[in-house]
């Protein structure tokens, strides 16, 4: 039986040295196999895998002096074989070597360091395949896929970025909304900016992209993973909103919050922004977890709570890569980045409203906007004395039709008539190329023509 | 009274705005001793290079696996994968495979009867039997 | 039997010559509707009749009807309205969709001819011409406000509902002074009795339902809730 080695991931000098293959190009995975394991080859070959292009390496980022000085001692060790081990687990390194010589010191920190993003393959290729261009380094991509949870340190964590993606995001689906249904409720306004914008559905995005999770944030870790702990979730409060001094009653006291208050208070989606710590929850959970005796780290696909946790995460990662476009890239690239990927999502908006009274609600429409009172007239029908009869039922303002609906009573239909006809009013839009207010930021745009802004909804909260 | 709103989701579709491709790493397995391996081993070493440059979206890893036949294993985003097994090909067929790899969606093969799959509404609406005139038959 | 017979050979030619012609003579026979009795079974009696029978002729908008000048076929399938067609009502005044639409800018009415093929179309102009007469019948009771009530009849109504709740009942007041039992409801409160009274009423009534009526009823309440949610 041959002695069978572990994959050795690594990058090729002829990959670096290339002017046509430059990174992220020049990343690309390679084995040490057909190099190292000749007899006559150097030990690890460390000379032949080191880049050979330094000038063409993108700069490092936040490297602040914790993070330099263990570069220069790796830089001096790197001779030393022996301080290459990984973990000190006993395995036999001559028979299986590890998958990439790191420093010993490497485990005490807690997300990989930013030098080792230029060799992660997986990087690489997650930063070709979102099409990013070439201006954003590999260091501020590693960057945006640690979580807040995985490391605390804000310069080394995608916090800052994701509140930039995040705001970015919130900002042009609003605007798009805005321009092309002028006419929307507020309350449908931030469900339809959460379909777009929220957590489930940038959990998607991220997934789309085939991001990959580390099993635990460490400093070993392939910097191409992402990285965050489900033990300790992340604090930082990456919506921004104001903390409502009676945030603690409207839960237990069902307290009513208004459409206005949402506005001025709670954040993009309309939700209460809850306090940073929330310590006493955890601790809670923490005492159920240990009656349970299960851990939710251990389960196959994790508890509720855990999958919640790796939504937000994944949501964040990809707030946070909109936010290096923006860093690196400018304003135009970041909003043709989320127009291909956010905006090109398809929504159903008709599919949001819920209504209570919706046949009181449209005659109010009418006497607002001085049309004749809504009549309710039967189009036709058929088997009225049977188990299944269908009625069609039409709204008529004076002699002008508004909707139509069909149902298995006279009221049925007439009550799904006047939802219609309600959607009809609040679905208008003025047409598919409507420009939005950021088409103004490029040079040599036309003159604006103001938007269309309706007069307000038919009875505000 | 006032109209509430419902929580609804978003849905994506590749190639919709962004194209992402599907496949996000191919681990080539060969052996350096056995005859089944000849081609892939003058596939790593002469074409495997240039196809690897040509797809940086690809992560490709490269491991002997001594006594068996060589193999191609795509990974996808989806989490499914696809192992080809290449033994006694030569390199240019390798390509083939490998190509194949690369533009796989990942789903089950399955037969496709309609041609267009969308998740927008007909723009003639859903045919109902109560509205508009009909025909006399 | 004879009579249907006889009327196939015919009608088959005149489908014929509706289908391959365009000569003016083909086009002034009688559509095709004769073709086979409306009463008639799903079913043939043989395969082959069965699929003659099935393949129907196009509908008469696709026909080649000899022109002079190109036209353009407007032939929708019948289906229900799409709520992103704005009606032309709701267009605001800025809107290009409301100046380019003449004809029924000036049109004083009704969206569409209730019987026209294109009737799914709720943002179809109002075609000249119709006037509520032609409109189809409205359904349920009164519908807009009077504002007939004055001040002595609402004091009056409070007083008949506060004596006697029980022969001055909702509905009956509402018929007397005309006006909706939504609007008796507004003004008048029940002495607490009585409504105590009704209230246990009800509820005994409840406790008689069985099982199926029970669920029946719960049913036709979330039905209604769903119809609201859009889900039906």
């Amino acid at each position: 039986m041959p002695k069978t080695a572990r994959p050795k991931t690594a990058v090729l000098a002829f990959q670096l040295a290339g002017c046509e293959y430059q990174p992220p190009a020049g990343d690309q995975t390679w084995t040490g196999q057909l190099l190292a394991a000749r007899p006559g080859a150097p030990p690890a070959s460390a000379g032949a895998l080191r880049p050979r292009c330094v000038a063409s390496r993108p700069r490092q980022l936040c490297l602040s002096a914790r993070r330099q000085q263990p570069q220069q001692q790796q830089s001096a060790q790197e001779t030393d074989a022996d301080t290459f081990d990984v973990l000190q687990d006993g395995t036999d390194h001559a028979r299986y070597p590890p998958l990439e010589r790191l420093p010993a010191s490497v485990a005490g920190y807690p997300s990989p360091l930013p030098e080792r993003a230029l060799k992660s393959a997986k990087l690489a290729a997650l930063h070709a395949r979102l099409s990013l261009p070439s201006k954003i380094p590999l260091q501020t991509l590693a960057r945006a896929l640690v979580d807040g949870s995985a490391d605390e340190n804000p310069q080394f964590n995608n916090s800052n970025l994701a509140f930039v993606g995040h705001t970015l995001i919130t900002y042009h689906v609003a605007e798009w909304l805005m321009c092309h249904y002028p006419r929307l409720p507020m309350s449908i306004v931030f469900s339809a900016v959460q379909a777009y914008a929220g957590d489930k559905a940038l959990h998607q995005v991220a997934r789309s992209w085939g991001v990959e999770t580390a099993a635990a944030p460490g400093g070993e870790v392939d910097p191409g993973l992402l990285q965050f702990s489900l033990d300790k979730p992340t604090t930082t409060v990456l919506k921004f909103g104001y903390k409502r001094t009676e945030a603690a009653y409207l839960e237990k006291f069902k307290w009513r919050r208004g459409i206005s208050s949402r506005v001025v208070f709670d954040d993009d989606f309309g939700g209460v922004v809850k306090s940073a710590e929330p310590e006493e929850e955890q601790e809670d959970d923490d005492l159920e977890e240990a009656e349970e005796g299960l851990s939710p780290s251990y389960t196959s696909y994790g508890t509720d709570k855990t999958r919640q946790i790796a939504e937000k995460v994944h949501a964040n990662f990809a707030r946070a890569t909109i936010g290096a476009v923006y860093a690196h890239c400018g304003r135009e690239a970041a909003k043709a980045f989320i127009n291909a990927h956010i905006m090109s999502r398809t929504l159903d908006l008709s599919n949001l409203f819920a209504f209570k009274h919706p046949t009181r609600e449209l005659a109010l429409l009418c006497a607002r906007e001085d049309f004749d009172h809504p009549v309710a007239r039967l189009l036709s029908e058929t088997g009225r004395m049977s188990r299944t009869p269908v009625f069609v039922v039409g709204i008529y303002s004076g002699t002008d039709k508004l909707g139509e609906g069909a149902g298995p009573s006279l009221d049925l239909a007439r009550f799904k008539a006047a939802m219609n006809s309600l959607k009809a009013w609040y679905l208008y839009s003025p047409g598919g190329n409507v420009r939005v207010p950021s088409d103004m930021l490029v040079e040599d745009a036309k003159p604006w023509e103001p938007a269309h802004i309706d007069i307000g909804e038919i009875i505000s909260r | 009274m006032t109209v509430k709103a419902l929580q609804q989701l978003t849905t994506g579709r590749n190639g919709v705005g962004a194209f992402i491709l599907q496949c996000k790493k191919m681990d080539i397995h060969y052996c350096d001793w056995a005859g089944s391996s000849r081609g892939m081993n003058g596939f790593i070493k002469s074409i495997l290079p240039k196809f690897a440059a040509a797809n940086p979206q690809i992560e490709f890893v490269v491991s002997p696996r001594p006594s068996k036949h060589p193999v191609v294993i795509g990974h996808y985003i989806n989490g499914r994968e696809k192992a080809i097994c290449v033994r006694n090909l030569e390199p240019l067929q390798i390509l083939k495979k490998v190509e194949l790899l690369r533009d796989a969606s990942g789903e089950k093969l399955r037969k496709v009867n309609k041609p267009v799959q969308s998740v927008n509404e007909s723009v003639r609406g859903v045919w109902s039997p109560y509205h508009g005139n009909g025909m006399a038959v | 039997m004879e009579a249907r017979l006889l009327r196939r050979p015919a009608a088959t030619c005149c489908h014929r010559l509706l289908a391959s012609s365009t000569t003016p003579a083909a086009s002034l026979l009688p559509p095709v509707t004769l073709q086979f009795p409306s009463t008639g079974a799903r079913h043939k009696s043989t395969t082959n009749r069965t699929k003659r029978a099935l393949n129907i002729a196009p509908h008469a908008s696709f026909l080649n009807k000899p022109s002079a000048t190109d036209r353009i076929i407007f032939n929708p399938p019948s289906s229900a309205a799409s709520v992103f067609h704005t009606p032309f009502k709701f267009l605001p005044k800025t809107d290009p969709r409301r100046r380019a639409n003449l004809t029924s800018l000036f049109a004083s009415s009704a969206s569409i001819q209730f019987n026209s093929p294109s009737s799914s179309a709720s943002d179809a102009a109002p075609a000249p011409g119709t006037t509520e007469d032609t409109l189809p019948p409205k359904i349920g009771g009164r519908v807009g406000r009077t504002h007939h009530m004055t001040k002595e009849d609402v004091l009056e109504m409070r007083r008949l509902r506060e004596t006697d709740p029980v022969a001055n009942s909702v509905n009956r007041l509402a018929a007397k002074f005309g006006c909706s039992h939504l609007f008796v409801l507004m003004c008048c409160q029940a002495p607490r009795e009585h409504k105590e009274k009704h209230v246990a009423a009800g509820e005994l009534v409840k406790s008689r339902w069985g099982p199926r009526r029970r669920a029946a009823r719960e049913d036709r309440k979330r039905r209604l809730e769903m119809l609201f949610r859009g889900e039906l």
